[in-house]
């Protein structure tokens, strides 16, 4: 029986439950190859993970885990973080890179900031984020040539 | 081209300072708490993009061994490991600081971290090319279960349990299995999705794998106000080195034990330390100053963790196998420079290998005058960077680095994806490592296990193939020991407990 500061692992049962149907998923993909070359690796491998998730969801229904203790954390800011990068990496297209950059910088600065806002912040951090922003743009662009996203709004 | 011109090509005004901007930058991501060596080396990677194989390897060295010294900075004067790395060198490092002796603790750091690489450099550069001559008689169904110890080793050795780093690395085959297949053209695991056509890019599944679960992190907590011990006295250089010479079997004994650890993929540099760490106290006559300020111990952590560069170029060079998370980051990169590395690079592109691992040390050497540098006037202000300015440029970062690979959106909407499913597989125990040596190690394994396949189904003897070859078995011998050797060292730490009890 778990003691209280031990508990059942449900989250390993459910990832190994989700891996299992990737597993399944994966099998089933692999009945559409035309060769064998393509078929044999995933299969096995498919096969393989399969059994381990099984093994995992059995071992954790016998054997209790330490429970985690968590400090006070932030989810809608981590929330918020992905949803910047990913809006970023999806307006890139339209908006151009430098323009999403920009949006996505600012956007974090805000999700990241736990201090108060002070005059001094206010104008420092938009311009060193700025400095940041195009100091890698002329870099990546202008040093590496790499060709980054103008963007379709400004190509017209 | 013999070893001197090798030496000479690595002494170039451009090698030198790509080694110099290297170690700076690493120190500089390194003695940030929270940044890891693996992510320094992932977010810097996109500069080497449109360099020479020899020098972006130079520049990712140089990265990789300054930010697992910068580790040791906010260790030492914040009690916080810069790097997982630095883990065992708070024990001594900050109660020295305590009493005044940080300033003398980071020069103990410097020369440690410096003779540890230099060991490792010098084992990789006289242990892996007779290494690459025994690898040049593997076929591929040694390099397929090269690739499976590789995959055991990393899910024994990685945090939690042994089945979920096994459930890990399977999924990481998986995933280099996406997109067309190389021989066939059979389009496999996309499910009708364009995006995944062109299969996952490693390097930006690393950055996501290792930034983003960072990043994630970094931005629910609030800022620590750190209070930085006052390190005021100077270098204290001519102390340290009467220090270090006294203490030279233990700096010798914990480079060479890091340079092993180094060798074992997935074991990194935070093994590394907490083995030298140990192994230092268990041989010291004065064990009740550890974990009081021992400067023994200092030196232990910090030689043993940096031994792990040259020590894990070792399996990534010679079998294409990484020792450690930044060597994967360092083999992707490679691979998108076209380098395929493993036995016959040393012979045939012994121009990178060579004045790579001349560039490293030469690289670890200036480590010397920048660390100490870097330590003693630079320090305060890069720890101090508001986390409100650090989280947006790493970020960014990630996102133009990530882009930059192929010019590809999809590559960046995928490394987010990624991240975000790395970080919550890693808040329930999974280790990210697995998953990312299973997407590098995935083309290799597969290429063994179909070729033999394909050679056992022909000579009806299937089995043989896999198992009746004398190098398969040594490694599938290998392999049982990595998966059992865990449990059956639990066992008898806990037969030992009882008899203690009793």
């Amino acid at each position: 029986m778990p003691t209280e500061a031990q508990c059942r692992d449900t989250g390993g049962i459910i990832v190994a439950a989700i891996f299992i149907f990737i597993g399944v998923l994966a099998l089933w993909d692999t009945f559409d190859y035309t060769d064998a070359d393509s078929f044999v690796f995933p299969r096995t491998v498919a096969g393989a993970m399969i059994v381990f998730c099984i093994a995992l969801i059995a071992w954790s229904l016998v054997r209790p885990i330490d429970a985690a203790t968590r400090g006070a954390e932030s989810t809608p800011r981590r929330v918020g973080l992905v949803a910047a990068m990913l809006v970023a990496a999806l307006l890139m297209p339209y908006a151009g890179f430098l323009l999403s950059g920009l949006l996505a910088f600012a956007a974090i600065v805000w999700l990241a900031m736990y201090d108060p806002w002070t005059r001094r912040r206010l104008i420092v951090y938009p311009l060193v984020g700025s400095a940041i922003v195009l100091g890698f743009y002329f870099l990546f662009t202008r040093v590496l040539l790499v060709p980054l996203p103008i963007g379709r709004l400004f190509i017209g | 081209m013999d070893s001197l011109a090798y030496l000479l090509a690595a002494l170039t005004p451009y090698h030198i300072a790509l080694a110099i901007g290297g170690v700076v930058a690493g120190t500089v991501v390194g003695s940030l708490p929270g940044l890891t060596a693996t992510m320094a080396v992932a977010v810097l990677i996109p500069i080497t993009f449109s360099m020479e194989p020899a020098s972006a390897l130079i520049l990712m060295g140089a990265i990789y061994t300054g930010a697992i010294y910068g580790g040791a900075y906010a260790a030492i004067l914040l009690n916080t490991p810069g790097t997982p790395s630095a883990i065992a060198t708070t024990f001594d490092g900050y109660p020295m600081a305590k009493r005044g002796d940080g300033d003398l603790a980071i020069t103990l750091a410097c020369i440690a971290s410096v003779c540890g690489g230099l060991v490792g450099a010098l084992f990789l550069l006289f242990l892996a090319p007779p290494l690459a001559n025994v690898a040049l008689a593997f076929g591929p169904v040694e390099y397929f279960w090269l690739a499976i110890l590789g995959l055991t080793l990393i899910s024994a050795l990685s945090q939690g349990n042994l089945l979920k780093g096994l459930i890990g690395a399977c999924f990481g085959l998986l995933l280099s299995c996406i997109g067309v297949a190389e021989i066939s053209a059979d389009v496999r695991l996309t499910f009708g999705s364009h995006t995944l056509l062109g299969g996952i890019e490693v390097v930006s599944a690393l950055i996501g794998l290792y930034c983003i679960p960072v990043l994630i992190d970094l931005v629910a907590t609030p800022d620590r106000h750190l209070e930085v011990e006052d390190v005021s006295r100077g270098f204290r250089l001519r102390e340290a080195l009467g220090i270090s010479w006294r203490s030279k079997f233990n700096l010798a004994r914990s480079s060479v034990l890091g340079t092993l650890v180094g060798i074992l993929p997935g074991a990194g540099g935070s093994i590394a330390g907490l083995v030298a760490y140990s192994e230092a106290r268990r041989a010291s006559k004065q064990q009740r100053h550890f974990g009081h300020g021992a400067p023994e111990g200092v030196q232990a952590t910090e030689s043993a963790n940096n031994a792990t560069v040259g020590g894990g170029f070792i399996p990534t060079l010679v079998l294409g196998i990484p020792g450690t998370p930044p060597d994967a980051v360092i083999l992707g990169a490679l691979l998108i420079q076209g380098v395929r590395t493993g036995p016959n690079l040393f012979t045939e592109h012994g121009s990178i290998v060579y004045v790579f691992i001349w560039g490293l040390l030469i690289a670890t050497v200036l480590m010397l005058p920048t660390g100490l540098f870097i330590g003693r006037y630079a320090y305060r202000f890069i720890v101090t960077v508001p986390k409100a300015l650090l989280v947006p440029t790493v970020a960014f970062m990630t996102l133009i680095g990530t882009y930059a690979i192929r010019n590809s959106v999809s590559d960046v909407v995928i490394m987010i994806v990624l991240g975000v499913v790395g970080w919550i597989l890693g808040r329930l125990g999974f280790s990210a490592s697995p998953i990312v040596l299973g997407l590098i190690l995935g083309s290799i394994a597969e290429q063994g296990f179909v070729q033999g396949w394909i050679i056992g189904a022909a000579a009806d003897n299937l089995w043989g193939e896999f198992f009746g070859r004398p190098i398969a078995m040594a490694i599938f011998a290998f392999i049982l020991l990595s998966l059992f050797s865990p449990l059956l060292l639990s066992r008898f730490r806990v037969k030992r407990e009882i008899a203690g009890a009793d």
